[in-house]
């Protein structure tokens, strides 16, 4: 089998973010970067496949600078087979420009399965794999939370509101993977050592026509502090009413 | 030459060429299969260990009932040695004799020690017998330990010493009046001799005499392929023992994870471990006095630093022979056995394929080891144990990446935050908003130089109750006008969760990156409240070209206090204190008293009541080792254990010296829904300044 | 250029809340540019049923599909279906729910059209040719205002942003037929599972209720799965304490060494919260702490605290939960 990840170098988000001086990126002085968790799992899933049948290759493509090397040296770490950057200065906020810089890496190379993580945590737009998908003409399944495949075809298991879906799709396919799905592993030195002599290919991401743009990015007003509304019970209609219209959580 | 005389030097040739053939078997297994290692540094300290603690058996004497004994069988055979030599060439030479080559009254004391030791000894081992045989002491139990071997080594060391008195006696009884009054034993012994002939005394003596000599010479040769191995290793094993001094003993072997072809890291096999571990496994005498220490083990947790080194020993026993080409060697079989059972092989390629970890030691053993080095500090052979489960680990995380599931987080928090918490590290110095402490940047900018740079820690900076550790600190800093700075945002997780955790990768990447920015600012002087800062940074980071002073808060308390320079209001509280001593203080640093002593100095009506394990018996709390991050399911907790007896003490506080040590305890007073304070000693001393 | 596409979501043939935000969403555009809203819906026969009630929210025309292949989702036959009708019909704007069922769409219709998408999307205005929406990034840490340029612009909508507000028009029904055949999918949604019966999970429910030492003991975790089930939507976890005293099982522990959550709404009931347990649950959208200390750490980090004896102030709270959740 042949199984494609495309993953995405994200920054850390234990953080407080400041904006960059240019008005529509975050500063990214200090930010710790590591692959997408989603994605994760999504490597994980392949990795898995591929401990049970070792004739699996997994290729790993992730599109930016050629700073997310390092990020496809963790999933070489982790175990995948050689790696495949897409050049770009930086990673555009337009799905349909990722989605079609891949689909054209991804065309010709006789994937049987192509993984995505569901979304990511920066853009948080989740839209890519999908798109990936329809490009190529291939059945996808978003947001998969558990998976089986048997002979050319799968099965697997979607969150929805409130309950899950049970879903059905040949191969090959493009799949989305959303939490519960699997743990990633964590790389073993012995695998980073091994990953550094795996082949990695750099190529420029044929990006396109932009539609969508980032205009502005800023913070949130401050989350009021956190306060004591009260004394027993008595504070309880209180803090319904908070959770109702402030908190807007009921 | 009579025909006794030529079959005993027949005899004596051939016992010592078949005990130098498995001695240099032993010697070409150990230095064959494992790893080169230098052992050799630093002569005079390890002079000082040989002399402390093998010939004066300071370790042994720390078991008050098993220590004396075992004390005077050593002692006994030291000086009944020289007098195996004098029977040995006696056999060789006949007619030899010390007399003839000593003054008289060198002699004189020769031989009445030879008396009385041999009747101390034999006193000494019928109690050991009777210990092994009917007391049975839980220490000494065991899966699979096996009383059998101890039992015939103590036999055959009681009839060494019987034949060695009827010797001396019936040689008085025939020649009473070239008696001396050095002779005691053999005089009192003589009399029971008091109707026999000459003929039948001079066959007592030649019988005595053949059958102690006979019997040297087979427990010479029966030592190679028995735990007793210690009677010949024991000493060596302590001269060569990685205890360079206070600190560096406890420091974890440096890896180099560059190294030009490096292919394996940490270990799996005995192949991976240093020579020195694999004679630590030989000179193990199953004593089992540091399963009876380990917190793990007695809170019903499935480590045993013994089994370690039994397995250890099991595991070379089984690959070196293979290994080594021996292929017509017959098993050391005791040296085979014991806890744990052997790894079961029935043929040469089962035996290869076997390793030390899975096929002997479980991960489960493994990650149970809080390394709290009580194990290590208790070995009177000076074994440390706890290098064999380091390097393990090591080999589990780098090469496998096998840990407990729950430790991840904390790996990748260490990773991305520089804290085994995912905190933002912007928050680092949140707890000292409003104190009015610059930070080193701050300090630099303004161009000026801190005395001290406070290294905070992880727990200070993040965890509730140790941020007020360290406020508590910073006042005390304060109060005696130190110039101090503290690094902010810059400080990362020293590391050593990581190391002791296995992951050297990530422990260097910390370490690499704090010494990176601790030279950058040219600090020489540290202080911290955390013994496992102060222990990773002080001992550790000099492998890694970090070189600093760094001193634990407890020492620097104590620094002001003789300098004069606390302003305490010398106001008393009639308080009970009971101190817990962190491991990572004492027994890796030797820092016992410093604690005590500051939180004396500041309470004069205080009572300090000490637990019944303290200092360097003091039982963790259970969070060494890594085990702060991991669930703690199998047996008592470790904290609750070690609670309740600070709590029996009937003290009304509670003092600490490590914020790991203060959150097991808190949690172990919470458990036992008792009210006693639990504080930091830098707490108490705060409490104490003039405002 | 000016009309306005909603799709209106169904499940099990009857219309989702969403769908209606969905339709106010595009109203509100559609009296911007002086267009009309095109409310598109599909299902089994009989979903047309719903026109009404779509056309008083403010649909001029109502897109009925009625297929017996669209009993369940069927990406592959909507997607066609929609993208087909989009491009004939001169729209500004589409929008889409983000819902589990609407970012599995709306991107394929994006890639079918070739046109940009921006999902989960707090605020929509005109700027000339562009759309500009808001839409949270960095995990709700930043908020991004984006520009879509293409015609139309794809929007999906955050859940609970645009209020459904009645604003009847005609709401002309218009049957049109799936493009392909819906029952030929190669993608098929072979059972869908609803609530009850499954315990939710730790990491997906919105809201959880946890328990620390201060329950006391086992028996007390009623308090709180009575108020778990007075939310609907939450699941009971506990601190290490409480799973390490056996009151709890241990995959039920929420912190650094358990379940690493972040819930819209995290209720910490008799947790003093120790760095293990805040390292678990910090990232939780809104955190409400109840506890008798009132100097306890999880104060520092909850948005509302109520002091207090847990014993007391839980029942009271449930049963104010349990009577909102019957209005609402």
């Amino acid at each position: 089998m042949k199984i494609a990840v495309c993953i995405k170098r994200v920054p850390d988000m234990d953080v407080r973010f400041k904006i960059a001086p240019i008005g529509n990126a975050v500063d990214e002085a200090g930010l710790k970067f590591d692959m997408n968790d989603f994605d994760s799992w999504a490597v994980e899933a392949a990795l898995q496949i591929k401990d049970k049948d070792s004739a699996t290759e997994v290729v790993i493509i992730s599109l930016g600078p050629d700073s997310v090397q390092e990020t496809i040296r963790k999933a070489l770490a982790m175990g995948a087979d050689r790696g495949v950057e897409l050049k770009a200065d930086r990673i555009p906020f337009d799905g349909l420009a990722i989605a079609r810089a891949l689909a054209a890496e991804l065309k010709d190379g006789g994937f049987d399965l192509i993984l995505f993580g569901k979304q990511s945590a920066d853009s948080s737009n989740g839209v890519v794999g999908a798109m990936v998908g329809e490009l190529l003409g291939l059945p996808v399944v978003t947001a998969i939370s558990k998976l089986e495949l048997a002979g050319g075809s799968g099965s697997a298991k979607r969150e929805i509101e409130g309950g899950q879906e049970f879903v059905e799709f040949p191969l090959p396919a493009v799949l989305t993977i959303d939490q519960g799905l699997n743990t990633a592993r964590y790389p073993a030195l012995k695998g980073i050592m091994a990953a550094k002599k795996k082949p990695l290919e750099v190529k420029p991401a044929q990006l396109g026509e932009q539609t969508v743009t980032v205009l502005k990015m800023e913070l949130p007003p401050e989350r009021p502090a956190g306060r004591i509304i009260g004394e027993g019970a008595a504070a309880v209609p209180e803090l319904l009413a908070l959770l109702q219209t402030e908190a807007k959580v009921l | 030459m009579t025909v006794g005389h030529g079959i005993f030097i027949l005899i004596v040739v051939l016992a010592l060429s078949f005990f130098s053939y498995n001695a240099q078997r032993l010697v070409r297994y150990m230095m064959s299969i494992g790893q080169p290692e230098i052992r050799t540094d630093d002569p005079v300290t390890r002079l000082k260990n040989l002399f402390l603690i093998g010939l004066a058996q300071k370790k042994i004497l720390r078991d008050a009932v098993a220590g004396p004994l075992h004390a005077s069988v050593f002692w006994g055979f030291v000086v009944l040695t020289v007098g195996t030599a004098e029977i040995i060439v006696q056999g060789l030479f006949p007619g030899f004799t010390y007399a003839a080559i000593l003054p008289a009254p060198l002699y004189d004391f020769y031989i009445l020690s030879q008396e009385l030791f041999a009747v101390l000894v034999l006193a000494a081992v019928a109690v050991l017998l009777y210990r092994r045989i009917i007391v049975k002491p839980r220490r000494l139990q065991g899966d699979k330990v096996h009383s059998g071997d101890a039992i015939l080594i103590l036999s055959m060391i009681g009839a060494l010493m019987v034949s060695l008195i009827t010797l001396g006696a019936f040689g008085f009884a025939l020649h009473p009046e070239s008696g001396t009054i050095f002779q005691p034993v053999s005089l009192a012994v003589s009399h029971a001799f008091g109707g026999l002939s000459a003929g039948t005394l001079e066959l007592g003596r030649e019988t005595s005499w053949w059958f102690h000599a006979l019997l040297i010479l087979v427990f010479l040769n029966y030592l190679p392929y028995s735990k007793h191995l210690h009677v010949l290793t024991s000493l060596p094993n302590t001269y060569l023992a990685n205890t360079s001094g206070p600190g560096v003993k406890g420091a974890m072997s440096y890896m180099d994870l560059e190294a030009e072809g490096a292919e394996q890291f940490g270990a799996s096999d005995v192949t991976h471990l240093g020579w020195k571990s694999l004679l630590d496994s030989y000179s193990c005498t199953e004593c089992g006095r540091c399963t009876a220490v380990c917190p793990a083990n007695i809170t019903g947790k499935l480590l045993s630093p013994r089994k370690i080194m039994i397995n250890t020993r099991q595991r070379l026993m089984e690959l070196a022979p293979l290994a080594t080409g021996d292929f017509g060697e017959f098993e050391h079989h005791t040296l085979a056995a014991g806890e744990g059972g052997d790894a079961g092989h029935s043929n040469g390629s089962a035996a290869l394929g076997n390793t030390l970890l899975d096929n002997y030691i479980t991960e489960e053993e493994l990650w149970a080891c809080t390394s709290c080095r009580a194990c290590v500090e208790e070995c009177p052979v000076s074994i440390d144990q706890l290098d064999i489960i380091n390097e393990l680990r090591r080999g589990l995380v780098l090469m496998e990446s096998r840990f407990p599931p729950e430790i991840q987080p904390a790996f990748e928090s260490l990773e991305k935050n520089g804290s085994p918490w995912a905190f933002d590290p912007g928050d680092r110095a949140k707890w000292a908003e409003g104190m009015d402490i610059p930070t080193m940047a701050e300090m630099v900018e303004r161009g000026e130089r801190p005395e001290v740079l406070f290294w905070v820690g992880c727990m200070g900076s993040f965890d509730d109750r140790a941020k007020k550790i360290a406020v508590a600190f910073a006042r005390v800093l304060q109060a005696a006008n130190v110039k101090f700075a503290i690094l902010g945002q810059e400080e990362k997780c020293n590391g050593d969760p990581a190391r002791r955790m296995g992951n050297e990768y990530l422990y260097q990447m910390l370490a690499r990156d704090n010494i990176e920015t601790l030279d950058r600012y040219g600090v020489e002087t540290i202080v911290t409240n955390c013994p496992h800062c102060f222990h990773q940074i002080g001992n550790e980071y000099p492998q890694l070209g970090g070189n600093y002073d760094v001193i634990h808060h407890s020492t620097y308390i104590e620094k002001l206090m003789d300098e004069n320079r606390l302003p305490l209001n010398g106001e008393g509280k009639a308080l009970t204190v009971a101190y817990h001593d962190s491991c990572y203080l004492g027994r890796y640093n030797g820092i016992y008293e410093a604690p005590r002593e500051t939180m004396k100095r500041a309470l004069p009506m205080m009572t300090l009541v000490e637990p019944p394990r303290n200092r360097s018996k003091g039982l963790c709390c259970g969070a060494g080792g890594g085990r702060m991050w991991m669930e703690e399911t199998v047996g008592k907790r470790i904290n609750v254990e070690r609670t309740e007896e600070l709590l029996a003490t009937g003290a009304d506080v509670l003092a600490v010296a490590c914020p790991f040590c203060m959150t097991m305890i808190g949690d172990g007073v919470k458990a036992q829904d008792s009210s006693v304070q639990v504080l930091d000693i830098s707490e108490v001393i705060a409490q104490q300044l003039v405002h | 250029m000016a009309n306005v596409f909603a799709f209106a979501e169904t499940r099990n043939g009857d219309l989702r809340k969403i769908g209606l935000e969905a339709v106010t969403a595009a109203r509100n555009v559609a009296d911007e540019t002086g267009g009309s809203v095109d409310a598109f819906i599909a299902g089994a026969a009989g979903i047309g049923a719903h026109a009404e009630q779509l056309a008083k929210y403010g649909a001029d025309t109502v897109i009925v599909v009625e297929h017996a292949g669209l009993d369940k989702y069927n990406p592959e036959a909507l997607a066609a279906t929609i993208a087909e009708r989009i491009r004939g019909g001169n729209y500004r704007v589409a929008i889409f729910p983000t819902s589990a069922l609407g970012s599995d769409l709306a991107p394929r219709v994006a890639a079918k059209l070739g046109v940009g998408l921006v999902n989960d999307v707090t605020a929509i205005k005109l700027d000339g040719d562009a759309v500009i929406v808001e839409h949270p990034v960095n995990i709700g840490k930043v908020i991004a205002t984006v520009k879509i340029a293409s015609q139309p612009a794809l929007i999906g909508i955050r859940a609970n942003m645009f209020t459904p507000a009645e604003a009847p028009r005609a709401g002309t029904v218009e049957k049109v037929e799936p493009v392909g055949d819906p029952s030929a999918s190669r993608i098929v949604v072979k059972e869908v599972k609803l609530g009850g019966g499954t315990k939710l999970d730790l990491g997906e429910a919105p809201v959880i209720v946890s328990g620390g030492r201060g329950l006391k003991g086992p028996e007390n975790f009623k308090l709180l799965e009575d108020l778990a089930a007075a939310f609907g939507n939450a699941a009971v976890g506990a601190t290490r304490v409480v799973t390490d005293e056996g009151w709890r099982p241990h995959s039920d522990q929420i912190g650094q060494t358990g379940r690493l959550v972040s819930p819209q709404l995290y209720v910490a009931v008799g947790i003093s919260g120790a760095i293990q347990h805040l390292a678990g649950m910090r990232t939780s959208r809104t955190i409400v702490a109840i506890n008798k200390d009132k100097e306890a750490p999880i104060f520092k980090i909850a948005d509302y605290g109520i002091v207090g004896d847990l014993f007391e102030i839980v029942p009271v709270l449930t049963a104010a939960v349990k009577e909102a959740k019957s209005r609402g």
